[in-house]
């Protein structure tokens, strides 16, 4: 049995272009953000079999994600993505909204779901009704400690998948602050969040990306793998979702790794090459969210904790 | 006819929401409601104002709905077991799990899924609903299709808040607060506030509100001094067309505010649906409107000070 599932999240196939997959398990298609996202693979259904198989034949497993915030008018569409990921042969189905997670109930659990980071998963009890409803995996929220998250495995007899590397969800809404008209007439729809926006205020960075809010320093676990891996959690995300190819392909590459070699027991230290990655790619700095009890934006660690104080 | 629910951050709002008018109150229990402490309540408080509920006719409702720590289920159980004793039957709830725990130990209390579950479609509310909720929260920005479909396909009540705020994200799916500034502040009773979370422990730093530069990845502002969209709204326009509906509960939020504020808003929503209600066909919101003009410009001056001073705690800790 493998020792740890380690995901990347793709969002359309213009991210996927490029990305060397190679250090992944498992790849989660598409954006729960917004369905005008270019390609977005949870709305492009017609695409979703042939990279299904692809991946497949990867050797990796395949999740499909779903929309996060879908309003009454997006759940025929959704009905059409359950069916599309099930029929593709798709390993699972990421679901942020409990309607979905009911639609998919509905329809008899064609594909096992995974409770994404929008579900609010904070407790076991909830954990547990997911569970009932047809989850097989949760990943629960971002204010969640470590401890919290072991409980919400453990008593809710259900997968935890962990955040370990990226920036850290933190809202989602249905309106579009990248642009200033409709989307459906605004120009911007749907360049303007494939290019880095960034909020500034007082010693705060976020990251926009439109429909959502994500941190502007990036979550990194590399130095408490050891230990996630000693606690029992086996499956661990990279997001890539509004990332480069390169962020996506060198990250994942460095967790591969360090997941390895603290899979393997032993010695276990950052490697000077690792942390080089990790901070070249994190413009605003790292963090590690809030798994140790702290504000999400804090760094807790003795190895990367200077990287871009000022931010 | 709707039900008009009203806020009690204390007693005293409490006595002064049903002495305008409202035919229910919701409170907070202290460290489990999305408001801070100082606008929740103790157990004997709540305890008081349902005893003065009760002897007016009237319903308080108690709100237990912040997103805990699996280890503070056993104090929830213990809270709401204690309350139920006592005769408290209605609560607002917003974790799933907790709502099924509660209905299964005391099948006859009476649970609404909370604006922190951000039910948007059918498909949500059922879900809510077999979670054990016998009304569920719209979302602020729901469409009125929306509600009229969840009230001809979910079974469930619906309730519309016509005084409240929409935040920039989804209101229970958001953690922008805590991540600036998030702190563990555990009560004698074992309670952790989550300080800085709303869902959690719901102090909410509103950093949403502080003024914001737009920067491209060049590090050039694109735009300076933004503000994420989070607006404080007060319908009223729309109550004739709730009514038309049948929703079932109008609610006013604002724990936060003055007991004299809310006050004010009670009587000026009783006064408004009664007389729509009275005469629906002659009904015109115009005469309103003035009225209306003055509550708000009061909620907007007490807003505007609670979140500058709400940021200015957030920065407090900027440093660290």
């Amino acid at each position: 049995m493998q020792a740890f599932e380690l995901i990347a999240s793709v969002a359309s196939p213009a991210e996927l272009a490029g990305t060397d997959l190679s250090p992944y398990d498992a790849v989660c298609l598409g954006s729960p953000y917004c369905r005008r996202v270019e390609g977005n693979y949870a709305e492009a259904l017609g695409g979703i079999p042939e990279v299904v198989s692809r991946l497949h034949a990867m050797g990796k497993k395949a999740y499909v994600t779903s929309p996060a915030t879908p309003r009454e008018a997006d759940l025929p569409h959704v009905g059409r993505l359950v069916d599309a990921a099930a029929a593709a042969g798709a390993d699972a189905l990421e679901i942020h909204n409990m309607g979905v997670l009911r639609i998919l109930r509905e329809k008899g659990r064609p594909v096992p779901a995974h409770m994404g980071a929008y579900a609010n998963v904070y407790t076991h009890l909830a954990a547990g009704v997911m569970r009932d409803a047809g989850a097989v995996r949760v990943r629960p929220n971002a204010e969640v400690t470590l401890e919290e998250a072991d409980t919400i495995a453990r008593e809710g007899r259900v997968e935890a998948e962990l955040l370990v590397h990226g920036k850290v969800p933190l809202g989602v809404t249905d309106r579009c602050f990248l642009l200033s008209e409709p989307e459906e007439t605004d120009p911007k729809c749907p360049k303007a969040c494939q290019e880095e926006h960034w909020l500034a205020s007082r010693q705060w960075v976020l990251k926009t990306v439109g429909k959502g809010v994500l941190s502007g320093r990036d979550m990194c676990m590399l130095e408490h793998l050891p230990r996630l891996l000693r606690d029992g959690f086996r499956v661990f995300r990279v997001e890539g979702l509004y990332e480069s190819a390169a962020y996506r392909s060198e990250v994942g590459a460095v967790y591969r790794e360090a997941l390895s070699r603290a899979a393997a027991g032993g010695e276990y230290r950052v490697e000077p090459r690792w942390a080089d990655v990790v901070r070249r790619h994190a413009a605003k700095g790292l963090c590690n969210g809030y798994y140790f009890g702290t504000a999400g934006r804090k760094y807790v660690g003795t190895v990367l904790q200077d990287a871009n104080p000022e931010v | 006819m709707a039900e008009l629910l009203a806020s009690g951050g204390s007693m005293e709002m409490v006595r002064a929401a049903f002495e305008n008018g409202a035919d229910a109150v919701y409170v907070g229990a202290k460290g489990w409601s999305r408001r801070r402490a100082q606008y929740e309540m103790d157990d004997p408080q709540i305890v008081e104002a349902a005893r003065y509920a009760r002897s007016v006719g009237k319903i308080l409702r108690v709100a237990f709905n912040t997103l805990p720590a699996s280890a503070e289920v056993p104090l929830f159980l213990a809270k709401t077991d204690a309350l139920y004793a006592e005769g408290v039957r209605d609560f607002i709830l917003t974790d799933p799990g907790l709502m099924m725990a509660l209905k299964n130990r005391h099948p006859d209390t009476i649970l609404h899924a909370s604006v922190g579950c951000t039910i948007i479609n059918v498909q949500d509310a059922l879900f809510y609903k077999e979670a054990g909720a016998s009304q569920i929260v719209a979302e602020c920005r729901m469409g009125m299709e929306t509600m009229r479909k969840i009230k001809e396909e979910a079974g469930v009540g619906l309730e519309v808040l016509v005084h409240a705020t929409t935040c920039y994200t989804l209101l229970g799916r958001c953690t922008m607060s805590s991540y600036t500034k998030h702190e563990h502040r555990v009560d004698a009773e074992g309670k952790d506030h989550f300080l800085g979370s709303p869902n959690r422990g719901g102090l909410c730093y509103r950093v949403c509100l502080t003024d914001w530069d737009q920067v491209g990845a060049d590090g050039e502002v694109e735009a300076a001094g933004l503000t994420l969209p989070n607006t404080a709204f007060f319908l009223a326009d729309d109550i004739p067309g709730l009514i038309d509906l049948g929703v079932d509960t109008i609610k006013i939020q604002g724990r936060e505010y003055s007991v004299a504020l809310v006050g004010e808003m009670v009587r000026f929503y009783r006064e408004l649906i009664d007389a729509c209600v009275r005469d629906r066909a002659s009904f015109r919101i115009e005469p309103w409107k003035e009225r209306m003009a003055r509550i708000v410009a009061e909620r907007d001056a007490e807003r505007r000070e609670k979140t500058a001073g709400l940021i200015d705690e957030s920065l407090a800790d900027g440093r660290q």
